[in-house]
């Protein structure tokens, strides 16, 4: 391995690892000094690195700067730690090449990936803490990332920690009982995190990737635990692959955003594509099917199918069918209209979206209105379909959007 | 030609800027990297960093840092070799180090008899 390889996202990733593990030895109400501290030892760590080689195990490295960094911290600045602070050597002798520090590293990283999901705490904050603390991304990076403000980060984030902080919960002992009712937030967070990456439109690819790479490396942390070695967790990751796979097909060489059907399918990742598939294998065990089944099911189909043309539109709208049973959203009512369309034809796709209650927000997306027009214009009512696709322009969030919408749409 | 060497002295305002986050570390330290790789056979010496605590010794006593009077403190230094002082300079410039607003970096020739 080159040094480059080994650097890549060591940083990012040691820094999540680094926090859990302080966190589980010293305790949760530390975490502000803790990642000061870990963003010390990083800053070090940059220091030396480039002066001399990068040490032959650079985790344990950090780790004992951090904890060096910390120690003093709490016996500095809080006089009332001082009990707490004796029963804590002040260096922490952890041999270079054990191998039980990386495993207890992973393990609390998901300790912590757990308390964090947390239903007292708002879902958005959950989402945040986990990007923070665990995968290492500053506030800037979040804002950026999440098209929130800063200042909004900050507080969600903060609204999470403080949470975290009264609870005080042990990392050590929250046991696998506990853990276990908490799964599927564990899921729904790792989902998300993967979504904001996944369908956001931000034009930077790099930007987009980070997520997607941050949740499929939690996600296959969990799924290598006793705990998270359920069939959800592997249908998750197989849904995670299936979509990375198509990622890079999905802007052209300008960074506009490809519609599926315009997409060069050679430029698929056939590897991941496989690697999806194993997973979910892997996932068809137990007789419970959740929504991320079925989500990769659909995205299989789209990968195995050789054109547009070919895919197998009747599975995938019955698979959406199923959805909307399992996990009802409208999006998935949307979704099934689509596929509709294109299974039996353009009227019976219209049929679906009348018949159906669409919420008023839904109504006012550039979604709705799209595949309004879309399906308007197929069935030859060009005035509606005109009007829909005014909608759908100017309701487009970003810039990439209404040019994509602009060459579906208008120059057609 | 024998090629001379030069001592760099990195300078950096004192007072903290903005810690940078962890994908940003990354991207300098491969930055470093690339630079290093680059010119591999420039650089004698890494050189280290210094602490900003320290004395200064005179004939009528000794003063004790941190220099805090000084705008700009002396953070570190490195060894470099090159034919001319134009090719150090051209490696300096290179270097991660100058992009750091608020750095400047001293290239003074060793002077060998």
């Amino acid at each position: 391995m080159n040094q480059q390889d080994q650097v890549e996202h060591l940083f990012r990733h040691e820094y999540g690892k680094l926090v859990a593990l302080l966190s589980r030895r010293i305790g949760m109400q530390h975490v502000d000094t803790i990642e000061d501290s870990v963003q010390w030892a990083m800053t070090q760590a940059l220091e030396f690195w480039c002066r001399e080689r990068i040490p032959n195990h650079p985790s344990a490295w950090l780790y004992k700067v951090a904890y060096r960094q910390l120690i003093s911290e709490l016996r500095n600045t809080k006089r009332r730690n001082e009990l707490l602070v004796e029963h804590f050597p002040v260096e922490e002798n952890i041999a270079d090449e054990d191998t039980t520090f990386s495993g207890e590293m992973s393990d609390s990283m998901l300790r912590m990936l757990f308390i964090t999901c947390d239903d007292t705490i708002p879902t958005e904050s959950q989402l945040v803490f986990t990007l923070k603390s665990l995968c290492g991304f500053s506030i800037k990076e979040i804002a950026h990332r999440l098209f929130i403000t800063e200042a909004n980060v900050y507080k969600r984030f903060s609204r999470a920690k403080q949470q975290l902080k009264q609870q005080n919960i042990e990392l050590n002992t929250f046991n696998y009982g506990e853990m276990a009712t908490r799964l599927p937030s564990v899921h729904r967070i790792l989902y998300l995190v993967f979504t904001e990456g996944y369908l956001s439109s931000h034009t930077d690819m790099a930007i987009r990737h980070d997520l997607c790479e941050e949740a499929i490396h939690l996600t296959t942390l969990l799924t290598s635990s006793k705990l998270g070695e359920v069939p959800d967790s592997f249908a998750l990751l197989a849904l995670m692959y299936f979509h990375q796979a198509r990622m890079k097909s999905r802007q052209d060489g300008v960074g506009a955003l490809l519609l599926l059907e315009q997409q060069d399918r050679s430029q698929w990742n056939k590897q991941q594509i496989t690697v999806a598939m194993e997973f979910l294998a892997q996932s068809a065990d137990g007789d419970e099917i959740s929504r991320y089944h079925i989500e990769a099911g659909i995205a299989a189909e789209h990968c195995l199918s050789p054109s547009f043309k070919q895919t197998r539109w009747d599975k995938i709208a019955t698979s959406y069918q199923l959805l909307e049973h399992i996990a009802p959203s409208p999006l998935h009512q949307l979704n099934r209209a689509i596929a509709t369309a294109e299974w039996q034809n353009p009227q019976a796709g219209l049929a679906v979206l009348k018949s159906s209650n669409i919420p008023s927000w839904l109504e006012r997306s550039y979604h709705w209105y799209t595949v309004l027009a879309d399906l308007y214009f197929r069935c030859n009512e060009v005035t509606l379909g005109q009007e829909y696709a005014k909608l759908a322009i100017a309701a487009a969030p970003t810039k990439s959007i209404k040019q994509l919408l602009n060459k579906r749409l208008v120059k057609r | 030609m024998k090629n001379k060497t030069y001592m760099c002295i990195l300078r950096s305002e004192s007072g903290g800027c903005e810690q940078p986050s962890p994908s940003e570390m990354e991207i300098m330290y491969a930055k470093y990297q690339a630079w290093q790789e680059k010119f591999a056979d420039n650089i004698l010496d890494m050189g280290n960093k210094l602490a900003n605590v320290g004395s200064v010794v005179r004939h009528d006593g000794v003063n004790d840092g941190p220099f805090i009077e000084l705008k700009e403190v002396i953070g570190g230094y490195m060894m470099l070799t090159a034919a001319t002082l134009d090719e150090a300079i051209e490696v300096i410039k290179a270097s991660p180090m100058v992009s750091n607003i608020g750095t400047s970096i001293e290239i003074r020739e060793i002077c060998t008899p």
